[in-house]
């Protein structure tokens, strides 16, 4: 109805409708409704033709035109936010996109790493375990003290098989001077016996370093009955043959 | 606006292609040939003159700024009027809604409903009165498409255009307007309800 009050319809459709209003009164009292109805929306029309009047269309089209290039000529500041390309407006999601990603991931890495870090107990433990630490501290402390028994051993020989020149026995200097070298090995070497728990080792190489001691103290010279004590010292605690199981055991238990 | 008629699609993209350029006398002819259709749209819709001459510049401006989203291919009428509705919307919105309803809350049944079934409502200054009213109380799109079929004088088809919608929806929406308007205008008219 409505199509057809405002001329939507053309042709066969016009003339249906036409037709079907000549023998319908209910639509033809519609179609009356319709009619006045629109007719009464042309009672703005005199309002909007006299507002149209009253306006100057060729200085409003001077004055948009003008409007607009005035625009135009005032310096765009586009090209200098170009410059800034990555802090342009169509860029600005992907940026913020961006640093949300960054953010998120170091919570993320921030929340992973704290957790194994308090699982295992500290920073050091990110590298290594404890256990493989206590086997190098082990490994260490072994071939430290294989070393000072190698050493120790060739000491107590070459004292064994030495003799007294005119009625006073001379201490080689050579074995005097590693005497003392291993004496102070002996300190370094007491904290990782320590440390590794190996008990029995540290207990031959205390008697090894009293023994050198001994011999540290009477470098001067020894007479043979000092001498025969030492040696006498040695062959009583079987120094040398503890050595010598104790450098075996140690070699057996390689890590 | 015959001149409208009278210019080709191709001149049309000619002065647009100028005015692209810089040349200010085809972009002020193309202003000249549509600034009352512009203005017609935005007063029949917002019933106020210095808010439709805004609304007019305005549409305007954005064409200016905008000319290379102008579809070549298209209904560059459409293309404007499109603008020009959606700033008349969203300025309706922002300075009208709150405004005419408490106007439309009073409005028609205070008038003189004798007054509208006189011999020549059309001319009647209550009617106008009653019918701008009724016209407030039309929900947005109805009244969007009953003022640009009466008062723009567009076919459904451009109507369709211009809100993106179907030309079903726009028969639809104009029915129920003219629906709506005679219901609301009945005591003016003299009519059943």
């Amino acid at each position: 109805m409505a199509a057809f009050q405002s001329g939507e319809l053309e042709g066969r459709e016009r003339e249906q409708v036409i037709r079907h209003i000549e023998q319908c009164a209910a639509c033809r009292a519609e179609l009356e409704l319709f009619q006045r109805t629109l007719q009464s929306a042309d009672a703005l029309k005199p309002e909007f033709d006299k507002v149209m009047a009253s306006i100057d269309w060729d200085e409003m089209s001077e004055k948009i035109v003008a409007s607009a290039w005035d625009k135009r000529k005032r310096p765009r500041t586009l090209p200098e936010r170009e410059k800034f390309w990555l802090f342009s407006p169509k860029l600005k999601p992907v940026v913020a996109g961006l640093l949300l990603g960054i953010l998120v991931g170091a919570v993320a890495a921030w929340f992973v790493f704290r957790g194994r870090t308090s699982e295992n107990g500290g920073v050091a433990s990110l590298f290594a375990s404890k256990e493989f630490l206590d086997r190098v501290d082990l490994e260490i402390a072994r071939r430290e003290t294989l070393d000072y028994l190698e050493k120790s051993q060739a000491v107590l020989l070459e004292f064994a098989q030495s003799s007294a020149a005119d009625g006073k026995f001379r201490l080689n200097e050579a074995v005097a001077a590693k005497a003392r070298e291993l004496l102070s090995k002996k300190k370094f070497l007491n904290l990782q016996l320590e440390k590794a728990q190996m008990a029995k080792a540290k207990d031959i190489c205390d008697q090894i370093e009293l023994l050198f001691y001994e011999l540290a103290a009477v470098s001067e010279g020894l007479t043979e009955a000092e001498r025969q004590e030492i040696q006498n010292l040695i062959e009583d605690r079987s120094l040398l043959l503890k050595i010598r199981l104790l450098k075996k055991e140690l070699q057996k238990s390689e890590v | 606006m015959d001149r409208i008629k009278e210019t080709t699609h191709d001149d049309l993209w000619i002065l647009l292609e100028k005015a692209k350029d810089g040349d200010r006398d085809a972009f002020k002819t193309v202003v000249r040939l549509y600034q009352q259709k512009v203005f017609q749209m935005a007063y029949s819709f917002l019933r106020n003159r210095e808010d439709a001459l805004d609304i007019v510049q305005e549409t305007f401006m954005r064409l200016y700024q905008k000319f290379d989203t102008v579809d070549t291919e298209g209904n560059f009428q459409v293309w404007l009027l499109q603008i020009a509705k959606n700033l008349s919307i969203d300025y309706y919105r922002k300075h009208y809604s709150r405004r005419r309803e408490m106007e439309v809350e009073k409005s028609v049944d205070e008038l003189d409903p004798a007054s509208g079934a006189a011999a020549s409502p059309g001319l009647n200054s209550d009617l106008r009165q009653a019918f701008s009213r009724c016209l407030d109380k039309l929900g947005e799109r109805q009244r969007l498409v009953f003022v640009m079929k009466h008062y723009n004088g567009l076919h459904y088809k451009e109507i369709a255009e211009i809100l993106d919608i179907s030309i079903g929806t726009v028969k639809s929406l104009h029915f129920k307007a003219v629906q709506n308007m005679k219901k609301l205008l009945s005591p003016q008219l003299g009519m059943q309800p």
